[in-house]
């Protein structure tokens, strides 16, 4: 909001100079953003939080000004409010809905000439921003910067019946606002009527029919209070702000529709001529007494650190034209706020009102005191451990928005779990709230390629949200993406092109440095985003949890991908669950490894799995070590069949082996893959 | 007799270890000077025995001398030959150090990630715990019982973002101070950083979902002053021990008496410069003592106990800390953006 310096000077004496007043207002909550010279003038933009309508005026900044300069504000001067001829209005004020509509003023003044408006007036209006229309108009909005009354003028001559009606709209009916729009009301939307129909919406915006023309000869000046939640409501329906429903909205001055009333009319007459009719119409609805508001000063110094005496108390709560109301209590002041400062309601409210006067600044900085010792969630170590074995072998962490696009998300949601719906999207495109943490990562691949970077590993931790009836279910999940080179192509040699065993490597090694060694991986082809020949679900102490894979061609094609990608999502939770194994001391061997390599034939049906799990299962004591070093599938080799080169290592801990030891141990895993696999040794 | 032969031994040995030019030659003079079996000298030294005792002691004394010296010479012959190897080796040896290193492509932490483990890092140091609650809430926790009301234009679909089902994105991360309360009784210290979202379009400085961290202290008799102070301490272990703070009044639902807290400029120092538009600030977050209908609404006596609250943006120090002129990119997961960051 816009105050002229100058104009604030005609409410108070102010003798420092705008830099220091922009400061020093700032300091005491009132946030000041700028500060423009406009025509010798300094037009001092202000940041108001939302709970200060009273200072949406020159007259509201000129009070707190007062305050913090500790001047009085100057006496108002009474606007000359020359009646002429009768005293009974020639208009009629009719308010039917009370409860929206607390208090409505309206004043007649006939004769006036519309025209332009004098110099100083349409300087300082433009200096606001506000754009001068003609001598009566530019009047109402004079009025509202300077006391903060919205104001409304209505041709009294095309109002019907001369009267005025205060009501809820018929739903269906419409009004031409001053914007030329037509608005089709309902009937929770309170508008101006006169005897036919409505001729205004109540503390937004007049209507067409009824405007300030150059024809205008006489004025019923409108100056009312509104039910704020009423004027909020119907303005965000229609989709309007404006001066007036911004400051009905948040609570104007109950008190204060006679005096800027008087105001105005003086100045329409000063402006436009023309003389003042009647009596003020003055409806008025009994509004609720607000309760006094007691401060203890303890309770002050226990909730600030700061120490006030009762004089300085009451002295600030004086100059906030707040009433003293008599206490016998010696430690406590009870106090009933002005008119305009409808944000006080509680004991707290005064405390700050206190605490910010004598000035943020004066408080002590403390530490509080007893805190015993900090801690993470739980589980923060595995997390950071995880994160840091990601990193280290070569994923960027990715963000993305919780929000996707549906149809991807469930083209991507390996367990067909059903997404929640936005009602109010940002973006229609992406309304849906993620099931599955692929569609972003997908979509940040997609990206970086058309960026041109083509060797790309990323993972996110992060929810995903499920519908699941009754509420929604929020799973924390961690997904990994991967394609492109092994390692980037440089002089030491070609980059090759990672694969499967890539992500499966990087998961395994995220198990084993979280201490979880039971990862298993079991081919599935029923996941319907990945390649059926080309995938596992990853198994941890006998629960799913996740899967891992090359991408389906079908879904590669859909984000355009001319290289294979390789993604992974597995449950954060689940993982963290399982408890991990702490490391644990064994002496080192004290007697020879004795390694022998093997060769063998096997049909491609057969997986590595099932045969390590069946040397292990001979359960060898001896046998310590079995390492898979070579798989060969060639066209030399009998069709169906790969050869698989193992290395056994074998060892007694409490002697050397024999040459017959060894070879009888040996024996037994030769006969069984023979037995066991058809398997041919080479 | 003997004395002329010694003359005659050492002249021919000096002749012969003048022409020696390889470490071979070198062994082969060594050899047939001083060869356990063959030497020249070892010969000699065998005719000592024959000598009458006078003679034999005179000669063996100078036979002796010649020895050390030949010796002398051939070893001197032998180490320079080496060295000169050990040289050529090296030579050969020498690779070009400045060719790029082989390494590991190593990865990196988000931006948002590495503030935040800097944020939490020192307020767990000063007794705080790490909590977090929903990211879909329920009006009451999203805002009833954070004291804003139901005409609060922060509840409109303008503002928040709402799910078919009625509830809501959390638009704060103070939602978790309501279940942190729920959870337990005071006197409690919870930070609870978390993603939260507004119905803001994406744009420079904007973008619909962005990281909070949510500050609260509850005990009895806590001050203003203890906010102050607190703040002030986590600027100056985030800033750096220079960083003052300023306190401004304001206005949260959720607060009362509430401030907005400001810290010294960590570029300029405060004396104005582009990051703080000139004006030595920057803004931190709101803060305020909690309302005492927030403490009411999870059946605390505000009489009893009071606490305070804060909240900082994430996103919002990102911004600064690194200089980013468009806060979009937190988001975008652009490798070439998400390499910069350690
Ligand atoms: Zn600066």
């Amino acid at each position: 909001m816009k105050i002229s310096y100058k104009w604030l000077a005609e409410f108070v004496d102010v003798d420092i100079d705008p830099r220091s007043l922009a400061e020093q207002l700032t300091m005491v909550g009132l946030a000041v953003d700028g500060i423009e010279e406009i025509g010798g003038d300094h037009i001092i933009e202000i940041d108001l939080t939302s709970n200060r309508p009273d200072c949406l005026s020159h007259l509201g900044v000129a009070r707190e000004a007062g305050v913090i300069m500790g001047k009085p504000l100057r006496e108002a001067v009474p606007a000359q409010i020359d009646v002429k001829g009768e005293s009974v209005s020639p208009a009629a004020v009719d308010v039917l809905d009370p409860d929206l509509c607390p208090r409505y003023t309206a004043r007649v003044i006939r004769g006036v000439k519309v025209g332009p408006s004098p110099d100083w007036m349409v300087r300082r209006l433009e200096a606001l921003g506000q754009r001068s229309i003609n001598n009566v108009a530019d009047v109402t909005n004079y009025v509202l910067h300077e006391l903060g009354q919205p104001l409304h003028a209505f041709d009294f001559n095309c109002l019907a019946g001369r009267r005025i009606i205060v009501r809820r709209a018929v739903a269906g009916e419409t009004l031409i606002t001053l914007d030329g729009i037509e608005r089709v009301l309902n009937d929770t939307m309170l508008v101006i009527a006169d005897a036919d129909r409505a001729v205004a919406l109540a503390g937004i915006m007049g209507g067409a029919d009824t405007e300030i023309t150059d024809a205008t000869v006489d004025v019923l000046l409108e100056s009312a209070y509104f039910n704020p939640a009423s004027v909020r409501r119907t303005a965000r329906i229609l989709g309007m702000n404006t001066e007036a429903s911004y400051r009905f909205e948040r609570g104007i001055d109950y008190d204060i529709a006679a005096r800027a009333s008087d105001r105005a009319a003086a100045l329409i007459v000063e402006t436009a001529g023309g003389e003042i009719v009647g009596e003020l119409l003055d409806a008025r609805a009994q509004i609720e007494a607000r309760p006094p508001i007691t401060l203890r000063l303890d309770r002050f110094h226990h909730l600030t650190g700061l120490n006030v005496g009762m004089a300085r108390a009451k002295e600030i709560f004086n100059a906030l034209g707040m009433e003293i109301l008599p206490l016998k209590d010696d430690g406590a002041v009870s106090v009933k706020s002005p008119s305009w400062r409808i944000d006080l309601a509680i004991e707290e409210d005064l405390i700050e009102e206190i605490a910010r006067l004598e000035g943020y600044d004066r408080l002590v900085p403390t530490l509080p005191g007893g805190a015993g010792a900090g801690s993470y969630q739980d589980d923060e170590a595995a997390r950071k451990t995880l994160r840091r074995t990601l990193i280290a072998t070569g994923f960027h962490e990715a963000i993305s928005f919780s929000f996707v696009n549906g149809e991807t998300d469930a083209m991507l949601s390996g367990n067909h779990e059903s997404g929640l719906v936005l009602t109010n999207p940002v973006d229609e495109t992406q309304s849906q709230m993620r099931t599955t943490l692929l569609g972003g990562l997908l979509s940040a691949v997609e990206l970086n390629i058309n960026h041109g970077t083509r060797n790309i590993r990323l993972f996110e931790i992060g929810k995903c949200f499920l519908d699941d009836g009754a509420r929604p279910v929020e799973i924390e999940r961690l997904a990994l993406v991967m394609t492109g080179a092994r390692n980037e192509l440089g002089w030491q040699g070609a980059g090759e092109r990672l694969d499967f065993y890539d992500l499966k490597g990087t998961i395994e090694s995220v198990g084993e440095n979280l201490g979880k060694n039971s990862l298993e991986f079991s081919p599935t082809s029923d996941i319907g985003y990945l390649h059926p020949g080309r995938a596992a679900v990853i198994s941890l102490a006998g629960n799913k949890i996740g899967f891992a894979g090359q991408l389906h061609p079908r879904i590669a094609a859909h984000f355009k991908f001319k290289q294979p990608v390789f993604a992974a999502e597995l449950d954060f939770g689940a993982i963290l669950q399982v408890p991990g194994l702490e490391p644990r001391y064994r002496p080192l061997p004290k007697f020879p490894t004795v390694v022998r390599d093997l060769s063998v034939l096997v049909s491609d049906a057969v997986s590595w799995a099932e045969i390590e799990r069946s040397i292990l299962g001979l359960n060898i004591g001896e046998l310590v070590g079995v390492r898979l070093f070579d798989v060969y599938t060639g066209s030399e080799l009998p069709a169906g069949k790969r050869a698989l080169a193992l290395s056994l290592r074998y060892r007694a801990e409490e002697r050397t082996l024999t040459e017959q030891e060894i070879g009888d141990c040996h024996g037994r895993v030769v006969s069984m893959l023979a037995r066991e696999f058809a398997a041919e040794l080479r | 007799m003997e004395a002329e032969r010694l003359e005659q031994l050492r002249a021919q040995f000096s002749a012969e270890a003048a022409g020696i030019d390889s470490e071979s030659a070198a062994s082969a003079l060594r050899d047939r000077w001083t060869g356990r079996k063959s030497g020249l000298l070892t010969a000699e030294m065998k005719t000592l025995g024959k000598l009458s005792p006078d003679v034999r002691r005179e000669f063996g004394l100078q036979l002796n001398a010649l020895k050390d010296e030949v010796d002398g010479r051939i070893a001197e012959l032998l180490s320079g030959f080496g060295a000169r190897r050990e040289a050529e080796q090296l030579v050969r040896e020498r690779i070009d150090v400045t060719l790029p290193g082989r390494r590991q492509s190593s990865g990196r932490l988000h931006p948002i990630t590495l503030m935040r483990e800097r944020i939490e890092e020192i307020f767990v140091s000063m007794g705080y715990t790490i909590e977090d609650g929903p990211e879909i809430e329920t009006d009451f926790y999203n805002f009833d019982a954070l004291n804003i009301p139901p005409s609060h234009p922060a509840r409109s679909s303008q503002d928040t973002l709402y799910l078919e089902n009625g509830l809501a994105l959390r638009s704060q991360t103070s939602t978790v101070q309501i279940h942190a309360m729920q959870r337990r009784r005071p006197p409690l210290r919870v930070i609870a950083p978390g993603r939260v979202y507004r119905r803001d379009t994406p744009d420079a400085t904007h973008n619909p979902m962005f990281f909070q961290v949510e500050g609260l202290l509850v005990d009895r008799r806590v001050t203003l002053g203890d906010l102050k102070g607190t703040l002030g301490e986590f600027v100056r272990r985030m800033f750096g021990p220079g960083t003052r703070t300023r306190f401004r009044p304001s206005y949260f639902p959720f607060t009362e008496p509430s401030a907005e807290v400001d810290y010294s400029c960590f570029k300029c120092g405060g004396a104005g410069c582009r990051i703080c538009k000139g004006s030595g600030w920057i803004e931190l977050g709101g803060s305020g003592l909690v309302h005492p209908n927030v403490l009411r609404a999870v059946a605390i006596d505000p009489e009893e106990f009071s606490g305070f609250a804060f909240g900082l943006g994430i996103d919002r120090m990102c911004g600064l800390m690194y200089d980013l002129d468009d806060i979009r990119l937190l988001y975008e997961n652009d490798a070439r953006f998400l390499e910069q960051f350690r």
